[in-house]
């Protein structure tokens, strides 16, 4: 029986990167060159990262597939799973299975501007759609609205200043507000006074005009975020269709077995790991307890 | 469909000679309820059971399952199904497994479903409907595939339907078992399908359910009920299309360990708990709701995620009916 969807590939860490007190960055090769060589996953897509002896978790893959030969996993310390991988060091070999999911439609929204909207950990799969379009330029223009609780929390911090600086050069626009004020807060202000602000992200919207027919949204936070990102978009008239988002819920299988991701009603029920994680508006309209 | 009929002085070589495929589980009484279990002869068994306390998707996901075992650091993996037969399933419990085989045997296929599926042969029997049984309604009351054989209870043995090649096989290997078809019997058949069809006592009215219950999504109903529900999960552990499971690795030794998977129930607190402790159905309340929703789900191509098979209503502690609470949850509507 080789054909196990259980069955998980192994793959060495290569790098462990401290992005916050928080969340470590994980960059990984798979060790058979083949499976390294295939594996090809489109933004918003996620794999289940398997320790072997000690359980699976899921996690977005938040590094481009333009950039081939490796992945790269944005991981919180959030419990017990996380807790130990967050331990594990350079050299050390873990599992991963998939991709999963649908991820963003990015060849439909070519030509398009992008609007991505992020909250705290909701960075990690919307960095994948970041780089990617940077990456293939077929995009005309891409705004990233960031939220984040403070300067600390800031994930991927030196690429995300980086392109405060340089962005507008690669056709890409960053703006990005904090909570909590600091120095450094303060500092970035003044240098960047129209992109940084204190406050939420739906602030950043504000004075901000966006070409809604050639728009799409792409959206990823907490779940309390959803709601007022929504109004703020519709408010501009984006049609249902046209706004993306991102989802979480427990996963065990990723692969429509288990049962523990089913959100939704009589009348539709979707499975967050096959049917999403990605979902538009629209799937949020019709299917209750999505968002 | 092919018909052969199997007279009552030829059931006995009948069911010896299903023993040639393999091990043969069938409905036992034991106390109080019926169970599938492995019997050696044909007087072990219930013919006349209503419904066993597990379904039958106890053969194909089991309650624990090891699914991978850690060998000096890889997980290896291998399925254990061995041929078996399953003798005298109801129509309802077919259904079940064919919404199962809709889950689990669509891309990528669970390899361990997929074996025991494989090797299984599978006898259906008829059946008449106790008070809980509502599985006409739904259109789940005859199985038209999913067996191999099926055999129709006529006064003097039975009405055979060959469902699979496989089924073929069998009545051809034993063909001094069986005779053609009479028009006796198919007239006894008949009226044994109709007797049949009037002792329903119960239904699901079918007509804009789906849309009725969405709409009913505040109803009062919904609390009424959660409150009395004791959250005990019986109603997923017995119910042939409930299928939820939860993952588990744990260590035999210092160098082994298995990863096991095993029933789980979505009216469990912790089926919808994320890390950082966010719930996404964190009421009694949601999960009552979540449960009825996720059954009364149509498919166009399954239909609904209940067969009307009657166990959650025999096997609820707390006496809740399926049918009355979509009922009063519709009837709130107005
Ligand atoms: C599609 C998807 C993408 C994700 N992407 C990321 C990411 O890029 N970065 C990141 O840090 N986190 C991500 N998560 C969340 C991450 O999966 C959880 O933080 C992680 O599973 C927590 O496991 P734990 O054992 O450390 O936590 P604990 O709180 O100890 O978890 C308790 C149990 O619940 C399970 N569990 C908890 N949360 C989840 C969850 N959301 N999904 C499935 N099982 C869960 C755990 O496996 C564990 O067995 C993602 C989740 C999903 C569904
Ligand atoms: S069996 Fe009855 S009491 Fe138990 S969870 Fe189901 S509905 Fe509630
Ligand atoms: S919901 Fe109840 S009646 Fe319907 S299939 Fe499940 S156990 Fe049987
Ligand atoms: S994670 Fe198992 S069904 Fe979606």
């Amino acid at each position: 029986m080789s054909e196990n969807p259980h069955q998980t590939y192994d793959a060495r860490i290569l790098e462990v990167k401290d992005l916050t007190p928080r969340e470590k960055l994980f960059t990984l090769r798979f060790l058979d060159p083949e499976i390294g060589e295939h594996f090809t996953f489109k933004p918003g897509q996620f794999v289940i990262v398997d320790i072997r002896g000690f359980g699976e978790f899921p996690i977005s893959l938040c590094s481009s597939p333009t950039r081939k030969g490796y992945i790269q996993l944005c991981i919180r310390k959030a419990g017990r799973m996380t807790k130990f991988i967050h331990q594990m060091k350079e050299g050390e070999v873990v599992g991963i299975r998939g991709p999963y999911g649908n991820g963003f439609p990015m060849e439909k929204m070519e030509g398009s501007n992008l609007l991505l909207v992020a909250g705290g950990l909701g960075m990690a799969p919307l960095r994948s759609v970041l780089w990617y379009a940077i990456d293939t330029g077929k995009y005309e223009h891409v705004w990233l609205l960031y939220g984040t609780k403070a300067y600390e929390d800031i994930l991927f911090r030196d690429e995300i200043i980086h392109l405060l600086k340089h962005g507008d050069a690669v056709g890409c626009s960053v703006k990005l507000a904090y909570e909590v004020e600091s120095p450094s807060c303060i500092y970035l202000e003044r240098g960047f006074f129209d992109r940084v602000c204190k406050g939420v992200v739906t602030d950043l919207f504000r004075g901000e005009e966006f070409d809604v027919d050639k728009a799409y949204a792409l959206i990823c936070g907490p779940p309390v975020m959803y709601r007022f990102v929504i109004k703020e978009l519709l408010d501009r008239k984006l049609s249902p269709g046209r706004i993306y988002m991102t989802l979480e819920r427990r996963m065990r299988c990723g692969i429509g077995k288990c049962g523990h991701c089913i959100v939704g009603t009589s009348t539709s029920i979707k499975y967050v790991c096959k049917d999403g994680p990605v979902f538009t508006y629209w799937d949020a309209l019709s299917t209750r307890g999505l968002i | 469909m092919r018909y052969v009929k199997l007279s009552s002085e030829n059931f006995s070589s009948f069911f010896e000679s299903l023993r040639n495929w393999g091990k043969v589980y069938a409905p036992i009484k034991r106390g109080s309820i019926y169970t599938f279990q492995e019997v050696h002869e044909l007087g072990e068994i219930e013919l006349n059971y209503t419904r066993t306390m597990l379904p039958p998707k106890k053969f194909f996901v089991r309650p624990r399952d090891e699914i991978l075992r850690l060998k000096n650091g890889r997980w290896e993996n291998g399925t254990d199904a061995e041929p078996i037969v399953l003798f005298g399933l109801h129509s309802c419990d077919m259904h079940g497994l064919k919404i199962l085989d809709k889950v689990y045997l669509d891309e990528p296929a669970d390899p361990y479903y997929k074996a025991r599926r494989e090797k299984t042969f599978i006898v259906g029997i008829s059946c008449m409907p106790d008070e809980y049984c509502f599985c006409k309604s739904l259109g789940t009351h005859f199985a038209m595939d999913g067996f191999d054989l099926f055999l129709h209870e006529l006064p003097d043995g039975w009405l055979v339907r060959i469902g699979s090649v496989r089924g073929h096989e069998v009545v051809w290997e034993n063909g001094e078992l069986f005779e053609e078809v009479t028009d006796e019997d198919l007239k006894h058949f008949k009226e044994f399908e109709e007797r049949r069809a009037n002792a329903f006592q119960k239904e699901i009215p079918q007509e804009g359910l789906a849309d009725m219950l969405d709409l009913a999504y505040n109803s009062p109903v919904w609390k009424e009920y959660a409150e009395i529900c004791l959250a005990c999960g019986n109603c997923n552990m017995v119910c042939p299309t409930c299928r939820c499971y939860e993952v588990c690795d744990n260590w035999i030794s210092a160098y082994d360990a298995v990863r096991e998977r095993r029933y789980d129930s979505c009216f469990m607190e912790n089926h919808g708990l994320v890390a950082g402790g966010h719930n996404f159905r964190p009421t009694r309340l949601d999960r009552f709701r979540h449960r009825y929703y996720c059954k009364s789900y149509f498919d166009p191509s399954s239909g609904y995620n209940c067969v009307g098979c009657g166990r959650c209503d025999e096997f609820c502690p707390a006496k809740i009916e399926h049918v009355k609470v979509l009922e009063e949850v519709r009837g709130s509507l107005r």
